[in-house]
């Protein structure tokens, strides 16, 4: 830390004063609600690298925009939906769906890139359309943020007895009666069009701070499907609000600290042992059948 | 659940019987159960042996849609399932136990677990007669294997209280202790449902009606 802490903190005021830095703390704290929770699906369903793959289907979605001369970004998010959507018959087995993740990233960058070379349009610049900041996030950005933060977590309220069976067992959640083909599609449509969105609005580096990152701290504390999610939240919360102070007045690139500072939290969080892992053989012998 | 409950239950609360003709299944190019043919009366009780690997499980499955590729016609309740709507019916229709309960990719709380049976009351009161009921606060990962296996069976209770007619249990006491595994066959035959019960269990089977063996795929009656 540079100069005397009064000094620091005068620095930070002024800075809090400006617009964009106002318009990014909201959105990073608007994007803690909505986002950790589209991360704890993304931890159950196991499909991390669905950022990867989602940056690539959206730059064919791009591409396609250029071509057709339609809303570029509006196609990125159509891409992805649809992306998001083909790949929800793999999910029947256990380890379809981080497999497709890796062959749907593979198809779609060949495909952008083959449309782009075709079309004569420059791959960089479709490139720079994907690519946000958290600094420059515009109105309408903001209000899709605030809808995310209100519609993941409804949603997931509505189905958590449903999404728990889901993310636990695929075969217990259809024996219970779940519409779980249905479900598992709403989910990455879901996840696919919330990290697209996502991108755009923060870039590719912070999603990761935004989504992954405070779910994995927060399945290691949490023993439930709602209670994961709370801490995620809490953790997503936590880490933006200080990773963005932290940023600001250093004067560092906020996307950076900010995944550093989750990084921290997922760290520290392994690193505590872990509760009750000796505490299952007491109940055990209480419990066990009496004679009766 | 409250779908379990609606008014698309199984036909109201009783046992249904079981048709298979030609059941043949599938893991990639090796063939797990050839040519099946069974009938399985309302209510009665059938224990299913034969050696590992010969088919049992996959049988079960099969039942209940969760084997794809199988082939042949499988009939609970004289009701055939195509379409999604008759395999959320035929789920409905049969509780199951699976053999290895998933320890899950992520953590599912017991009383998760009892309430997905649709009959969360019964469910929860079966776990108390085993001696797990206090564990519905747990996740499922923390439990032994026998408390788990408890659990599945205390969530099959519930299933057969919210309407299931017939009871598919894939080794049910594989894990438990010799007064558990007895206990866990009283509740198993004292169901209201007809009752399939794939075991290694010697007094399980012995104490069903008929005893059927698998080997390499094909069922026969022991007699």
């Amino acid at each position: 830390m540079s100069g005397p802490p009064t000094a620091l903190a005068a620095d930070l005021a002024e800075l809090l004063q400006l617009v964009p830095v106002q318009r990014a703390g909201i959105a990073l704290l608007l994007a803690a609600v909505g986002l950790p929770v589209v991360g704890v699906v993304i931890v159950g369903l196991d499909i991390m690298p669905v950022r990867f793959a989602m940056m690539h289907v959206a730059l064919l979605g791009i591409a396609v925009g250029l071509l057709t001369g339609l809303d570029p970004m509006l196609c990125a998010l159509v891409a992805c939906a649809l992306g998001g959507a083909g790949v929800a018959p793999l999910a029947r087995t256990p380890d379809g769906l981080s497999g497709a993740m890796g062959l749907l990233m593979s198809l779609a960058i060949a495909a952008a890139l083959l449309l782009l070379a075709v079309s004569g349009v420059n791959a960089a610049g479709a490139f720079a359309l994907l690519w946000g900041s958290i600094l420059a996030v515009g109105t309408a950005d903001l209000v899709v943020v605030a809808v995310l933060a209100v519609l993941v977590p409804a949603l997931f309220w509505w189905r958590r007895r449903d999404l728990a069976l889901l993310l636990y067992d695929r075969e217990l959640a259809l024996s219970s009666g779940v519409a779980v083909e249905r479900l598992t599609l709403l989910l990455l449509v879901l996840v696919a069009v919330a990290v697209a969105g996502a991108i755009k609005l923060t870039g590719a580096l912070l999603v990761d701070a935004l989504t992954l990152l405070p779910a994995l701290a927060a399945r290691r504390l949490g023993t439930s499907l709602t209670s994961i999610t709370l801490w995620a939240v809490g953790i997503g919360i936590t880490v933006n609000v200080t990773g963005f102070l932290i940023a600001l007045s250093l004067d560092w690139p906020p996307g950076p600290v900010l995944v550093l500072t989750a990084g921290a939290v997922v760290l520290a969080v392994h690193l505590v042992p872990e509760r009750r892992t000796t505490s299952w053989r007491a109940p055990a012998a209480a419990s066990l059948p009496s004679s009766h | 659940m409250e779908r379990n409950q609606g008014a698309d239950r199984p036909d109201g609360p009783g046992p249904l019987g079981i048709r298979m003709r030609g059941v043949a299944c599938r893991h990639g190019r090796v063939d797990a159960v050839r040519a099946v043919d069974l009938d399985v009366e309302p209510g009665s009780r059938v224990a299913l042996t034969g050696t590992n690997g010969s088919g049992k499980t996959t049988l079960l499955r099969a039942v209940l849609g969760l084997h794809r590729g199988a082939g042949g016609e499988i009939r609970v309740g004289g009701r055939s399932a195509r379409t999604p709507a008759e395999w959320a019916w035929r789920r409905r229709a049969c509780a199951w136990i699976p053999q290895k309960p998933a320890t899950g990719r992520f953590p599912l709380g017991g009383g998760e677990l009892l309430d997905s049976s649709g009959a969360p009351a019964q469910a929860r009161e079966a776990a108390a007669a085993l001696g797990v009921g206090d564990l519905a606060d747990r996740a499922l990962h923390t439990l032994s294997g026998g408390q788990l296996q408890r659990m599945y069976l205390a969530r099959a209770v519930g299933c057969v209280a919210a309407g299931a007619g017939v009871l598919l249990a894939d080794e049910p006491t594989a894990a438990l202790d010799f007064a558990g595994q007895e206990e866990a066959a009283d509740v198993l035959l004292g169901l209201p449902a007809t009752l399939v019960v794939v075991t290694h269990d010697r007094t399980l089977a012995e104490r069903c009606d008929r005893v059927l063996e698998m080997a390499a795929g094909s069922l026969r009656e022991r007699v």
